[in-house]
This record gives C-alpha cells, structure tokens and sequence, in this order.
C-alpha cells in the first residue's frame, strides 16, 4: 500500500492539514493522502519550502527530482530511521574481500542474465524467433564464475546485454527500432523510454535500500567510485527487465505509446508529458502486481520485492546467509 | 481494503474530520471520503476519529475487501481519478 505518487504539472507543494498539497501553476488544489505515500516523483517544476521537507521527513516519505530532459536529479531522503555502523562495517568488509566481493557481483549478474533470459522466452513463445539470443545469453550465464575479476563479470554482463537488447528488434515493431543503446542523451524514441524506465527503477531501488540501513554508496558489481548511488544501480540490474522492458513492451505493441509521444531535438529524442504520465501509471501498476512468493508462503507486490532484495542482501552481510539474488520464478 | 468514510461533525468542527480524513483518503464530496487504506491505517484512523468526536456527532465507515466489489457510478467530474498522477 506504499504509493508513489507523480507530480507532472508544474506548481508548489506544501504541508497543509498535515498532509501534502499540490498548488499547480493554475491554481488548481489537489491533497494527497500522506499515509500511504511511500514517495513523491517530481517531474515538473515545484516549488517547496523547509516545512515541507521536515513534514516528508517526519512521515518517512522520500521526495525524487527529475530534471532536465527527465533525468535523475537526485533525491531528498528521510532521516534515517534506522543507523546501523554495524551494517556499514560488515558492508565495506564484503567489498574489501575480493573473493566475498566478487561471489556478490557474481550473484548480481547472474540474476540479471536470468531476468534478460525469461523475458527473451517469454516473447520467444509468442512467435518471435529469439533463438539465437537466448542461447547467446545462456552463453554468457555459462561463464560466470564467482573467481573472475570484476570487470570481467561486468563484461559478461555487458555481452549478455547486447545479446538482449537485439531482442527488442524482434519483440517491437519495425518504427521502434533499437540500433544502439545509447544516452546523454537519447537518440531515438527506444533509447529515451529505456532510459525513462531505468530512472524510475533506480529510484524506486534508492527508496527499498534506504529503509534498511545499507549505505547505498557501497556496492559490489559497480565501483563505489560513481557519482550515484551505485548499490542502486547493482540492485536496479536485476530488476530492470521485469519492470521496466515489459512495461515498454507492452505499450509499445499494444500502441499505448507511438511515435507521436516523443520530442525529437538535435540528436536528442525525449518523451512527451502525455508519454510520461501513460508510461509511469504503467510503471505503477506494475509495482502493485503481486505474485505468490514460495519462501513468505504469500503474495507480494513487485515493489516489496524490491525492499526484499535489499533486506536479503543485510541479511547476507550480518548474519552471512547466503544471498540467493532475485531470479523471476513465475 | 476500500473504504467510504463520512462524517457529521457540529458546522465549525467539519474541517477536522476533513482534516483528519486526507491524510489517509482521497475527499470526493462535502463530508465524503473514500479511497483504498491498509489494515493498520485503517484502526489508526478509527482511533483517530474516536478521539475527535464529540457528544452529538458522529461518523461512520463503510469497508468493502476491494474496491471491486463495489458498483460505483460517477456522474461528473470523478475526484478520485488519478489521484497518483497530477
């Protein structure tokens, strides 16, 4: 019951009756109810004051900016809750173990592949020939060893997803075509909805590591070296194609999202209001789905499997249980 | 859980319960409110509203297990419609 909520227009939001209030620009009032709000998503342009943010803070609700050209911009996190040294610790001993470090980013990767390789089976088993890709990826899975050195694993998982990204080709029609990968900024309407959804990923990952007491700047696949939250970006791995790729999947074929959803600029490609809104209710929609989990013995949204894999990961690290990451099993 | 809340409060008092209300519901017309809430929110707010009234007035809640189940029609403007996307 966590909710994101997504601010489009632009406007100020501010504390009132002790909930949140959206001002837009045409006087428009709108009250959002603060309970179950697990975190706002900014992508207009807002105003806000410091009362609003010690509200946010006492509530526990995480206030995401995305700007220019809808990227990432950074966050305003809640106070945390919980401070744990003792996690940091145990979080910066299993980065400085090279083997430790490399079983965890072996882990990582594989779980991404295995994510990768069940959307491939799934369009496979609807008509597409996806053969090629899926023995590719199967492939790459093959080689992961938790002794490789780090960059190696990361090349693995870099040829898994070249090998994955042809995919699209096949599962989309012909006017969306994926030639490259490419950002900063994206070329084409494809690159710019897989960047769109990836933000949306990472931030939600950024809100499920903030509430245990994980330090989100140490990370095991990803240098801690990089200017974001770059356990987030480990985490984000895994569930990108469950989240993001079928949410644009789905509404590319079924022509939800067209062309005319994109503004194409000098070389940038970007979408449209209207192509934000439809794509982040998809988005949502998707993290409220539940799926039965074999282990809790109940159902769970897409959104708390998130915090799951951050918790599992704390787990691993202070009680050493081995860390299963996650693989869809459905 | 789906709930319906509405609340009959002396006229200079309404604006707490209406108060009290947004913070977990969405307001769809003077002294109505509905919207889904979990478990614990739910007896959080009971408690809330329990503490709030007064001799005199009252307010009641209707539940519904999903919001499903209910046959709800809207003539209008729909104030519950994309509350998440504004």
């Amino acid at each position: 019951m966590d909710r994101n909520y997504h601010v489009f227009s632009d406007g100020r939001i501010e504390r009132k009756d002790d909930t949140i209030r959206l001002v837009t620009d045409g006087d428009e009032k709108k009250h959002l109810p603060i309970e179950n709000a697990e975190a706002l998503f900014v992508h207009g342009q807002i105003d806000f004051n410091t009362r609003l943010i010690s509200f946010l803070n006492d509530q526990g609700v995480a206030l995401h900016v995305f700007g220019w050209e809808d990227y990432y911009a950074g966050s305003i996190m809640p106070e945390r809750g919980q401070t744990s040294g003792q996690t940091v610790v145990s979080q910066v001993q299993a980065y400085d173990d090279t083997e430790h470090r490399r079983e965890l980013a072996a882990s990582i990767v594989s779980g991404s592949i295995h994510n990768m390789r069940s959307n491939a089976v799934y369009y496979d088993s609807r008509d597409r020939d996806l053969e090629a890709e899926i023995s590719a990826l199967e492939q790459a899975a093959s080689r992961i060893d938790d002794g490789l050195p780090i960059n190696e694993l990361m090349g693995i998982e870099a040829t898994a997803r070249k090998a994955y990204y042809r995919t699209f080709n096949e599962i989309l029609p012909e006017e969306f075509r994926l030639s490259n990968r490419e950002y900063n900024p994206p070329p084409n309407e494809i690159n710019s909805l897989i960047s769109f959804g990836n933000s949306l990923v990472y931030a939600n990952c950024v809100s499920a590591i903030r509430a245990t007491a994980l330090d989100p700047a140490i990370s095991y696949l990803h240098e801690p070296g990089e200017r974001r939250y770059s356990l987030s970006l480990d985490l984000a791995d895994l569930f990108k194609p469950i989240l993001a790729d079928r949410v644009l999947f789905r509404l590319v074929n079924r022509g939800q999202i067209t062309r005319d959803d994109f503004e194409t600029e000098l070389g940038s490609c970007l979408l449209t209001e209207h192509g934000r809104e439809t794509y982040s209710k998809a988005f949502e929609e998707t993290l409220e789905r539940t799926v039965d989990h074999p282990n809790l013995n109940r159902k769970v949204s897409y959104q708390y499997l998130l915090r799951l894999e951050a918790y599992k990961l704390k787990k691993h690290l202070l009680a050493g249980e081995r860390y299963e990451p996650f693989k869809r099993w459905w | 859980m789906y709930v319906i809340m509405v609340y009959d409060l002396q006229a200079d008092r309404t604006h707490k319960a209406l108060k009290l209300g947004r913070r977990y519901l969405t307001h769809v017309q003077n002294s109505v409110l509905e919207g889904e809430i979990s478990d614990g929110d739910l007896q959080q707010l009971r408690g809330e509203i329990e503490d709030l009234l007064e001799p005199g007035e009252s307010t009641i809640i209707y539940e519904l297990s999903s919001d499903s189940l209910l046959n709800r029609t809207v003539f209008g403007e729909d104030p519950t419609e994309d509350q998440r996307f504004l």
